[in-house]
């Protein structure tokens, strides 16, 4: 109609235009929705005509105004007008009551249903069909804000989980529209129960918001709580394989992205926590394993079924030893604890080497999948660090090599034993400057450490991830004075430009130190606030620009790539895969 | 009290400026805004006054002069009264629409999207106003196929609390109870077509749980009403579901004797037939069938089981009246009693 031009030509050439508006006018179906209605009033502004000039758009006007005018205050029912009028009621507040009884009315009614609670036999479904036609029924309300309540009482309707009960349409209209239903929490977990689409929506929104500001922000864990999912994922297996496979693909794109690795550790340490609550026995082997490594060989087979679910693809035997927390065990049992999984991992990487030198791609899989799970239970990565930065004696490889494999997953070009060489001078640098008496170290001392920091441009070329890292755990755990270690933490992370990382390192530490609080002492802590609010500083100061932009480019790849994925993802198994996920996790459930 | 009359009277002008006059066509968002603001002011001076009938008085006459001020200006002006104050936003909204000098940017703000973040109208907010009022009402009609989910309609049920809330209010002022008849009169009685949404209106009003001793004596007013009114108790009585006219009955007494007075009326004008071998309903009596009529008789004694004993007294004493003969046909009465023995 715009490209027309003006109204009568586009009288003239759509001459049934009018009568079609016009009646479109008076259908409910078409004005309750805000997109049609908005769409609807589109057409009539197009139809009007600023500056009539013959009669054809004076009586277009006209009869716009009037229809507009008789749409927002005409009454159809006399006697509801009359007594409107006598008792002082305005049509709005009439209306709008009228429809909150109607909704009402239709809650009470869901209530009634003789839906099982819950049930444990699946052959046992509800006959009656209220719960379908109500959602039927709700299908147009879908953005009324006043349906909410029967909307939210429909997801949470125990029926709805193990039933199809709710309609087709329901469920696509609810991924199509874009309004903000105030929905609790359980019709909230409902809604991404039923629908792909909107869990995904969901995990990439979380992700997005927490990238989008830059390093990873003070409250992860409030914000991670606050989306539901740790809950829901607790609650439904399928769900949590889908988060999970969502994060395996963005893993896969953003390497070596320290945001995106500290939110699916947060995420899956608050998923751990409400599976507790759920089930308090799915780790309860734990305090058999701790104080004899032979007891770990024998404990493997009783992992329990249900984490068994929710980590199909992870190594079963890492399962329990990854997941159990640094603070469920005593400090003294950490290092073997460490020591056994390390040679655990090199076992395993070792076998997918040799299977990828004979071609067989299955054991790609394998090799992630156990880096994936380290990921999320990066509590033991983070302890390996504190744990190589205060012993006196020697390096202890096999926290380096597992502080190695964390940061360098693959195996790219055989350079492991490249990166392990790295890390042993990064920690030999450390280690000399921790423990020297030297009051203030010079730039001299300070310069191979910042080296090993810079990125270097020919491939083999490792992130400094991992020299930084250590960086942070000396600058945290040493016995330096405070100011000393902040100094020279400030004079490398500034040299080296990587404040976001260490940040992003920091919080982390910190909210694993907050955790379990048995092992920290306040020096710590006054330390970590002191070392952060340096890295604050240094954020906030534009010295190092140019060291910062080269930082940035290497992220925006990742965070771009999130901005445009909000189709869903073509690395998450189909829906189709998910029934029988579903029952299968309810049968284990319901046992 | 000079203030608030003033502020009546600037309000009352703003609304005939906004009805007849170009002027509003220089309003922009803000003005716009301000003008419904006052609209809601005149609605804050009703609740304030219509219980206070000295106050109202007041007003009343404030209203009075600036209509008559107004009638001079404008030709075709139609006066506020007091009872237009509670709804004088729509008054407002009303006359903005019909007012052809309306602007269309003004048009398209009030017709626009609603504010998303105060999910309830603010009245500081236009926007959207009209598009949030559509939807309601389309949400309604979309709703209502659905009804029959309770025993009285959405609309009935809200209808009827609006009747009981007026009523409540006109027999607290102490006023001539002739003017609540009034106003029972204008509602209820209003055609033929809409006689049996009168009835469910009532049946709302009745059956809403009254935990105030005001209403406990509106709805005994509303009785009263009804059972003077024949024709609205007969149309209740044969078009109401048994249901409904059960919980009638449990609920009030009197409806409950209004009930049976009325059956006994309607089965006394029953005529047998020879021809149909039954019982026909004969001039003024509603068309109920003779199994029907049984059928209302034994739903108002499971009701009321109270009623029950006595009720059949009642009626085994009008069918000695009639000759107490037990073959059929010969008093409506002992048909009756012998269907109900059943």
């Amino acid at each position: 109609m715009v490209s027309i031009g003006s109204t009568a030509e586009s009288m003239k050439e759509l001459p049934f235009l009018g009568q079609i508006v016009g009646r479109l006018c008076w259908n409910p179906y078409v004005t309750v929705g805000d997109t049609n209605r908005g769409l609807l009033l589109q057409c009539l502004w197009g139809l009007y005509s600023e500056n009539p000039s013959n009669a054809v758009e004076r009586k277009a006007n006209q009869w716009i105004r009037k229809v507009l005018c008789r749409l927002a205050t005409e009454e159809e029912n006399p006697a509801a007008e009359i007594l409107m009028k006598s008792t002082g009621v305005p049509p709005k507040e009439y209306h709008l009551r009228v429809l909150k009884k109607m909704v009402k009315q239709h809650q009470e009614n869901i209530g009634k249903t003789c839906c099982p609670k819950k049930s444990t036999d699946p052959s046992c479904r509800c006959s009656c069909d209220v719960i379908q036609t109500t959602s039927e029924a709700f299908v147009p309300l879908i953005d009324c804000p006043e349906a909410s309540p029967v909307i939210c009482s429909l997801l949470q309707h125990p029926g709805t989980s193990f039933t199809d009960a709710l309609s087709e349409d329901f469920l696509d209209a609810l991924n199509s529209t874009d309004s903000n239903l105030a929905l609790d929490e359980t019709a909230l977990v409902s809604v991404w129960y039923h629908s792909l689409p909107r869990l995904e929506e969901a995990v990439l929104d979380l992700l997005e918001s927490v990238i989008s500001t830059g390093s990873a922000p003070q409250n992860l864990e409030q914000q991670v709580l606050k989306t539901q999912l740790p809950k829901a994922c607790a609650h439904h297996c399928s769900m949590f394989l889908v988060v999970n496979d969502i994060f395996r693909s963005i893993l896969r794109q953003a390497e070596g992205n320290l945001v995106v690795q500290s939110v699916i550790q947060t995420f899956t340490r608050c998923f751990l926590k409400e599976l507790e609550e759920l089930e308090p026995q799915a780790k309860t082997y734990i305090c058999t394993f701790t104080m004899n490594n032979n007891l770990l060989s024998a404990g493997k087979s009783q992992t329990s079924t249900s984490l068994k679910a929710f980590f199909p693809q992870s190594p079963p035997s890492l399962l329990v030893p990854l997941l159990t927390l640094p603070s469920e065990m005593p400090q003294e049992a950490w290092k073997n604890h460490l020591e056994w999984l390390t040679a655990s991992l090199q076992r395993l990487t070792e076998q997918e080497e040799e299977e990828e030198d004979s071609q067989s791609s299955r054991s790609h899989h394998n090799g992630f999948e156990t880096w994936f799970l380290l990921v999320q239970c990066s509590h033991w990565v983070q302890v390996a660090g504190e744990l190589l930065v205060t012993s006196e004696a020697e390096p202890c490889s096999p926290l380096l090599w597992l502080l190695t494999f964390y940061y360098h997953p693959t195996n790219r070009w055989h350079c492991r034993a490249a990166h392990l060489e790295e890390a042993k001078k990064a920690w030999s640098h450390l280690h000399a400057l921790s423990s020297s008496s030297v009051v203030s170290p010079t730039a001299d001392h300070l310069q191979p450490l910042i080296t090993l920091l810079s990125p270097k441009p020919q491939p083999p070329s490792p992130a400094p991830l991992l020299t930084l890292s250590l960086t942070v755990y000396s600058a945290v755990f040493c016995r330096l004075p405070h100011s000393q270690s902040v100094e020279f933490f400030h004079t490398v992370v500034h040299a080296a430009g990587l404040h976001h990382e260490a940040a992003c390192v920091l919080r982390s530490l910190q909210h694993r130190l907050n955790e379990g609080s048995c092992s920290s002492s306040d020096t710590v802590h006054v330390r970590i606030t002191k070392l952060q609010s340096t890295v604050t500083h240094m954020q906030a100061g534009g010295n190092s620009h140019t060291a910062l932009n080269s930082r940035a480019q290497e992220d925006t790849p990742a965070v771009t790539k999130l901005s445009v994925k909000k189709q869903p993802l073509a690395h998450v198994r189909p829906l189709a895969e998910f029934p029988h996920n579903i029952n299968a996790s309810h049968s284990a459930e319901a046992e | 009290m000079e203030a608030v009359l003033k502020n009546v009277a600037s309000a009352v002008e703003l609304l005939a400026v906004a009805a007849y006059s170009d002027a509003m066509s220089q309003w922009d968002e803000k003005t716009l805004s301000r003008a419904f603001h006052w609209a809601r002011y005149c609605e804050h001076v009703y609740t304030r006054f219509h219980t206070n009938s000295a106050g109202r008085r007041v007003v009343e006459k404030q209203l009075q002069h600036t209509n008559a001020r107004l009638r001079d200006a404008f030709a075709d002006y139609r006066e506020v009264s007091f009872m237009d104050l509670p709804r004088c936003e729509h008054l407002l909204l009303l006359a903005l629409l019909s007012n052809p000098h309306l602007p269309i940017s003004t048009m398209k703000i009030l017709f626009g999207k609603k504010d998303v973040a105060s999910r309830y109208y603010d009245y500081k907010e236009v926007t959207g106003l009209c598009s949030h009022l559509i939807q309601c009402k389309s949400a309604c009609k979309v709703l209502c196929p659905f009804s029959g989910l309770s025993a009285v309609d959405a609309d009935a049920e809200v209808q009827g609390e609006m009747l009981m809330k007026r009523l409540d209010a006109l027999l607290s002022q102490g006023s001539d109870p002739q003017q609540a008849e009034h106003f029972l009169h204008s509602v209820l009685l209003l055609s033929e077509e809409a006689a049996h949404h009168s009835c469910l209106v009532i049946t709302a009003a009745l059956l809403t749980a009254s935990d105030s001793g005001t209403q406990t004596s509106s709805q005994s007013f509303l009785l009263n009403w009804l059972q003077k009114e024949h024709g609205m108790l007969q149309h209740m009585g044969s078009t109401l579901p048994s249901a409904v006219l059960k919980d009638l009955a449990r609920a009030h007494g009197k409806f409950r004797d209004a009930y049976f007075s009325a059956l006994k009326k309607w089965a006394s004008e029953m005529e047998y037939s020879l021809n149909d071998g039954e019982w026909l309903p004969e001039g003024t009596a509603p068309s109920l069938s003779f199994q029907e009529m049984v059928e209302h008789f034994s739903d108002l004694f499971d009701a009321c089981p109270s009623l029950r004993r006595n009720a059949e007294d009642e009626l085994l004493a009008l069918k000695i009246l009639d000759g107490d003969f037990d073959a059929r046909g010969l008093s409506v009465w002992g048909d009756i009693l012998s269907e109900l023995k059943k």
